[in-house]
């Protein structure tokens, strides 16, 4: 059965490219238009791995990973950031918020589903 | 008109110019931004449909080759070709789709431009406020005072500005980003 990934991103055009290259390797692909959809969508059904934007309306990156990690069922679950946003005090914070990498956009997609290979196989 | 009256009414011109001309300016800048926002959507729209028409025709196109060479009627030098063929289009999909989100980062540099602009026009509505308390005789003890004041709120407004507008967006080119694993 296939893995399924949240991908978390306000802009369409953005998640439109990482459902393409994610199913393009066989992964399903639920998308979630900002931080408070993407907790929402998390809630509905577990997912084996969550891709979300730091800079998001109603709910930011970080505030979605640390409102996961709160919930038993995430308490696991891979989380990547994939942002614009580079700095390595925003990494920091993504790390410490319960994060397990950090991609900084643009994506190249067979980079992409290269460290999601890597981390749920 | 003495001097004096001369220097209150051409600081109270001055300040109700730069803020009047400014706000007129701004406008423009909010108004061509509005249609670049506009232009960009409709691109990115319109290419996105377009890529994923042309993957899926390109994928059809591909499974009918790979019936052909399985039904052996092709020759080996043509098989090879066509891999090398089939190799540059995936590198080209791939490229394809690092530049196709252009414009999550246009429209994030675009949004906060528009947020500075608004930031801007507050400062020139200080401008516009405090020339209209300047009197036109007034002392030059009162015009020195309104305008040190005048530039201490602007000095604070700038700075805040500053502090709410944290660049997030430093790419200059659509190369794709690093990653790093925890």
């Amino acid at each position: 059965m296939a893995k399924t990934i949240l991908a978390v991103d306000d802009s369409g055009s953005l998640r439109q490219m990482v459902a393409f290259s994610l199913k393009a390797a066989g992964y399903q692909v639920i998308e979630a238009v900002d931080g408070q959809d993407g907790l929402e969508k998390a809630r509905n059904q577990v997912v084996d791995l969550v891709l979300t934007d730091q800079n998001m309306p109603r709910m930011d990156g970080l505030t979605l990973i640390k409102s996961l990690r709160g919930l038993p069922s995430y308490a696991r679950v891979p989380i990547l950031m994939l942002t614009t946003e580079s700095s390595d005090d925003m990494k920091a914070k993504g790390r410490a918020a319960g994060a397990n990498g950090w991609l900084v956009k643009p994506f190249d997609p067979q980079k992409l589903t290269e460290v999601v290979k890597k981390v749920i196989g | 008109m003495s001097k004096k009256k001369l220097l209150g009414s051409q600081v109270k011109q001055l300040l109700s110019g730069v803020s009047d001309h400014g706000n007129a300016h701004l406008l423009e800048v909010e108004t061509d931004l509005a249609q670049t926002t506009i232009l960009l959507g409709e691109a990115i729209e319109k290419l996105g449909v377009s890529f994923m028409a042309l993957h899926a025709a390109i994928s059809s196109e591909q499974e009918e080759i790979n019936l052909i060479v399985s039904s052996g009627g092709v020759s080996d030098e043509s098989v090879l070709r066509l891999k090398v063929i089939q190799e540059d289009i995936s590198r080209h999909i791939s490229s394809a789709v690092t530049s196709l989100q252009f414009q999550d980062l246009t429209s994030q540099l675009i949004s906060r431009t528009l947020q500075r602009c608004e930031g801007l026009r507050e400062v020139l509505g200080t401008l516009g406020v405090l020339g209209n308390d300047i009197e036109h005789d007034g002392e030059s003890d009162e015009l020195t005072a309104l305008l040190r004041e005048t530039t201490v709120r602007l000095e604070k407004q700038s700075a805040d500005l500053k502090n709410l507008l944290r660049k997030a967006v430093h790419q200059k080119h659509l190369d794709s980003g690093d990653i790093e694993l925890f």
